[in-house]
C-alpha cells in the first residue's frame, strides 16, 4: 500500500504552488481583502493555467490545498466558479450540461449553489422557498442567504420545496432547479463585511415570481434533498482540502518566523511541543482528507470518512491559527497568520457545520451497527 | 471603597454602558471613538480612575476599577481598552514617575496618551536613545496619533522611559479593537531632561507595572467572554433548526452553560482579587476563555456570526487582538511558573 499520490497529481501540486506564490501577491491579497471585490482577473488566469477540470478530481483537490495555503480567499473564489458542477454531471440532462455546466468548465460562466435561507441552514429540509407548478414549468418564490458567487454567477443550482412532504418525511418534496441570475424577479444583494474570505462573493437573493422552464429541473422532481446531500459528500472533501491548505499556510508562516529567530528561541521546549502538535495534526488532517477523497473519487463515497475529514480538518485549521498566534505573538499581525486566522473560521461553518458533520458521522455509524445486527 | 459603594459605582457604569455604549458600539468600530464619548469617559472619572484625587484622579481602588473595565468591555471592548491605556498605562505611569502635572489634561480627555513598548513581543524593537537623541520605530502601537507617547527606549547600557512625540505615524487596519487607531510610530527627536520619566532599568520597572495590572487585562477579556456567551445564549433562544430551538440541543446547551459557569467562577475570582503581581495567570486564563467563548459564540450564530453587522465576529477578533497586545505566552508563563514553582522553573 502506498501513501503517495500519482506523479501527475504531484506535478499539478507543484504547478499550483508556483502559480499561487507568483499570482497571489501580498498586494492583491490585501486589495481583495480590503475592497471585498470579486477577483475575476485571477479567476480567468486560473482557468487559462488549466487548473479547473473535473477530469482528474485529485488535481482540483491538491490545487485547492495549495491555493488556500497561500490565500484561501483568492484560491477558493477562483476554484469555486464551477461550484455545483458535479450535480449536473451526475444528474443533469445533456442539454443542461451543454448550456450550463460546460460553459463553467470553459471559464465562460460562473455557477452557484443556493440552498441556505435566512431561516434554515443546517436544517436543509426546513427551507421554505416554493416552486409552484405551471404548464411550462415552475414559478419560484423565495429567499436565499449567504450564497457564494451570488452576485457574479450566471446561474444558480437552487433547492426549493415543490410539494408538501408526508408527515415525518421532511426531506421529500424538495426539487433542484437551475435559475439564471438575469431572469426577471431574481434579486441578488451582496453581503459585505465578512470576518474573512472577503475575496469571495456572498449574497442574499430574493426570488419573486420567477418563471423557470420545465427543462431546468435538475434531477428527479422531489428528490432534490438527496442530490444536494450527494453533492455535499463531494464538496466537503474540497472544504477539507481548503482547511488543510489554510492550516499548512499558517504552519509555513510559523516556520518562517522560527527561521528568523535565534537558535535559543527554537530550542525552547514550549515552542517545540507546540510545533510538534500542530504539524502532527495538520498531517493527520491531510491523510484523512485524502482517504475520504480516494473513496469519493472512486465513486464509492463514505459519508463517515468525508464528514470526519471535513470536521477534523476545519477544527485543526482553527486550532493551528490560535496556537501559532500564541507563539508568534503580536508580530504575527505582520504575517499571513492574521488573515489566515480570519479565513480559517468559515471552514467550521459552510458545507455543513462541525456539529452537523458530527451528527452525520455518529448517525451513520449507529445505523451500520443496527444494520449489522 | 465599601462593597456597597462598589455596587453603586458598578451600577452607574452599567447604566452608562447600557444607555450610551451599547447602541453605538458597532458604529464606533467603523468610525472611531467620537470626542463626546471620550469626554463622557472623563466626566465619569474613568481616564484617571486609580490615580489619587490629590493628583487629579478619581482615587478608585484597583478592584473596583477592574470591575469597571469588565462591565464596559461587555458592551465595548475597544472603549474598555481605551480606558485601560489612559488610566493604567499613561496616567498611573505619569503619577509614579513624578509627572502628575500632565495628568489633568489626559484625565479630562483633552489630550490622549499612549504607551509604546516591546515587552510583550518576542524580539526587541528598535526605539533607541543615544545621548539625548531618540530614534526608531515601533510597529504595534495602539493610538499612534496620541499626543503623549510614553516610550520604552534603549541605549547600549540601559533602558529608559521617556515622554516623546512621534515624528510620523502610519495607520494600519487592526485585527481587533477597531474603534482605536492602530499603526506604526516613528521617532526622531531630542529628549528634554524633564521628559525622561525613568533613567535606567525602565524595562524591569515597566514589566512589573504591566504584570501588576494583569488583572485589568483579564477583566477586559472576561467582559468579552461574557458578552459573547450571553449573545449566544440569547440567540439560541430565538433561532430554530430541525423544528427545535438551538438551546434544546444537548451539545449547544452544554457548551454554553459550561462557558457561562466558568466565566462566573472567574468573575468571582476577579471580584475577590486585590490585583498586583501574581495575577498573570488570571490574565492568561481570561484571555483564553475570551478566545474560546467568542469562537463558540460565533459558531452558535452559524453563518450570521460571520458578518460584521451581527456584532459577534468582532469579539472573535478582539479577543485575539487583546491577547497579542497584552501577553507574550512564553514570557507570561515564565513569570507565572517562577512565581508558583521555583525561580528555575520554565527554564528549558
Ligand atoms: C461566507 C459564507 C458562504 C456561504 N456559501 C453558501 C453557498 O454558496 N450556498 C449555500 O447554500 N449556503 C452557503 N452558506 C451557508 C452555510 O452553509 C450555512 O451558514 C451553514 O450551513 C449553517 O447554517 P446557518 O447559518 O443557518 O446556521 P444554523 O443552522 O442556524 O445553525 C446555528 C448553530 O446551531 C448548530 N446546530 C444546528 N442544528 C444542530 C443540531 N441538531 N445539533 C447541534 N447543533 C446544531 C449549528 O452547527 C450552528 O453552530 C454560506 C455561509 C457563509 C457564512
Amino acid at each position: 500500500m502506498s501513501f503517495e499520490l500519482p506523479e501527475e497529481v504531484e506535478q499539478t501540486r507543484k504547478k499550483a504552488r508556483e502559480f499561487a506564490l507568483r499570482e497571489f501577491t501580498d498586494d492583491l491579497i490585501r486589495h481583495y481583502d480590503e475592497t471585498e471585490e470579486y477577483p475575476n482577473e485571477i479567476r480567468k488566469k486560473v482557468f487559462e493555467a488549466g487548473f479547473i477540470t473535473l477530469e482528474n478530481p485529485w488535481n482540483m483537490l491538491v490545487t485547492m490545498e495549495e491555493f488556500c495555503r497561500v490565500d484561501p480567499g483568492l484560491g477558493l473564489s477562483s476554484l469555486a466558479s464551477v461550484f455545483g458542477a458535479e450535480m449536473v454531471l451526475l444528474y443533469g440532462t445533456d442539454e443542461q450540461k451543454e448550456k450550463y455546466m460546460y460553459p463553467t468548465l470553459r471559464g465562460e460562466k460562473i455557477s452557484a449553489v443556493a440552498v441556505t435561507e435566512p431561516g434554515a441552514g443546517s436544517d436543509v429540509a426546513g427551507i421554505s422557498s416554493r416552486l409552484d407548478k405551471t404548464e411550462r414549468g415552475w414559478i419560484l418564490n423565495g429567499h436565499k442567504m449567504f450564497i457564494t458567487n451570488g452576485t457574479v454567477a450566471d446561474h444558480y443550482y437552487l433547492l426549493a420545496r415543490s410539494s408538501l412532504p408526508p408527515k415525518d418525511k421532511r426531506h421529500h418534496g424538495l426539487t433542484l432547479v437551475i435559475v439564471e441570475r438575469r431572469w426577471k424577479g431574481v434579486n441578488p444583494v451582496k453581503l459585505k463585511g465578512k470576518l474573512g474570505m472577503r475575496a469571495t462573493d456572498t449574497a442574499e437573493i430574493t426570488f419573486e415570481n420567477v418563471e423557470i422552464p420545465v427543462e431546468n429541473t435538475l434531477g428527479e422532481e422531489g428528490k432534490g434533498f438527496y442530490i444536494v446531500m450527494t453533492f455535499f459528500n463531494i464538496s466537503r472533501v474540497y472544504v477539507a482540502a481548503q482547511s488543510v491548505g489554510t492550516a499548512q499556510g499558517i504552519l509555513d508562516a510559523l516556520m518562517d518566523y522560527l527561521s528568523r529567530k535565534p537558535q535559543s528561541f527554537r530550542e525552547m521546549e514550549s515552542v517545540q511541543f507546540a510545533l510538534a502538535e500542530m504539524s502532527t495534526m495538520v498531517e493527520a488532517a491531510r491523510n484523512l482528507t485524502y482517504k475520504a477523497a480516494s473513496k469519493v473519487f472512486a465513486f464509492n463515497p463514505d459519508p463517515v470518512l468525508t464528514s470526519m475529514a471535513k470536521y477534523y480538518a476545519a477544527d485543526v485549521a482553527n486550532f493551528v491559527a490560535n496556537e501559532a498566534f500564541k507563539i508568534i505573538g503580536v508580530e504575527g499581525l505582520n504575517t499571513r497568520v492574521e488573515k489566515l486566522y480570519r479565513d480559517a473560521k468559515i471552514t467550521e461553518i459552510w458545507e455543513g457545520t462541525n456539529e452537523i458533520e458530527k451528527l452525520v458521522i455518529s448517525r451513520m455509524l449507529l445505523r451500520r451497527l443496527s444494520e449489522a445486527k | 471603597m465599601s462593597s456597597e459603594e462598589q455596587k453603586l459605582l458598578i451600577n452607574v457604569i452599567e447604566q452608562f454602558a447600557k444607555s450610551e455604549l451599547e447602541s453605538v458600539s458597532l458604529k464606533i468600530e467603523k468610525e472611531g471613538l467620537p470626542r463626546p464619548l471620550v469626554r463622557r469617559l472623563a466626566e465619569l472619572g474613568l481616564l484617571a480612575a486609580t490615580v489619587p484625587p490629590s493628583e487629579g484622579g478619581s482615587g478608585i481602588d484597583v478592584r473596583s476599577f477592574s470591575l469597571i473595565l469588565y462591565t464596559i468591555a461587555k458592551y465595548s471592548p475597544s472603549v474598555a481598552y481605551y480606558i485601560y491605556v489612559q488610566n493604567t498605562l499613561v496616567n498611573e505611569v505619569l503619577h509614579q514617575t513624578g509627572r502628575s502635572d500632565l495628568i489633568p489634561t489626559v484625565a479630562s480627555g483633552e489630550i490622549t496618551g499612549t504607551m509604546v513598548h516591546d515587552i510583550n513581543m518576542n524580539s526587541q524593537h528598535n526605539v533607541k536613545v543615544e545621548g539625548t537623541k531618540l530614534q526608531g520605530e515601533n510597529e504595534y502601537v495602539v493610538l499612534p496619533s496620541a499626543t503623549y507617547h510614553i516610550v520604552l527606549a534603549r541605549s547600549s547600557e540601559r533602558s529608559l522611559l521617556v515622554l516623546a512625540k512621534p515624528s510620523r505615524v502610519e495607520r494600519k487596519k487592526p485585527l481587533g479593537l477597531r474603534a482605536l487607531e492602530f499603526g506604526v510610530s516613528f521617532y526622531d527627536s531630542e529628549v528634554a531632561r524633564e521628559n525622561v520619566l525613568i533613567q535606567e532599568k525602565a524595562e524591569e520597572a515597566l514589566a512589573r507595572h504591566l504584570d501588576s495590572s494583569s488583572i485589568q487585562v483579564g477583566a477586559i477579556a472576561l467582559g468579552i467572554a461574557e458578552s459573547a456567551i450571553d449573545k449566544a445564549i440569547e440567540y439560541s433562544k430565538q433561532r430554530r433548526a430541525f423544528e427545535s430551538y438551538l438551546y434544546e440541543f444537548q451539545p449547544i446547551a452544554a457548551v454554553l452553560s459550561d462557558m457561562k459557569s466558568r466565566i462566573g467562577h472567574m468573575k468571582d475570582a476577579l471580584t475577590a482579587s486585590e490585583g498586583g503581581e501574581g495575577t498573570v495567570m488570571f490574565k492568561l486564563h481570561a484571555l483564553e476563555i475570551a478566545r474560546l467563548a467568542s469562537r463558540i459564540a460565533l459558531q452558535v450564530h452559524g453563518g450570521y456570526g460571520y458578518l460584521e453587522d451581527v456584532g459577534i465576529e468582532r469579539l472573535y477578533r478582539d479577543s485575539m487582538f487583546l491577547t497579542l497586545l497584552t501577553s507574550n505566552y512564553l514570557r507570561d508563563m515564565k513569570a507565572a511558573s517562577t512565581n508558583l514553582i521555583s525561580k528555575d522553573a520554565f527554564r528549558i
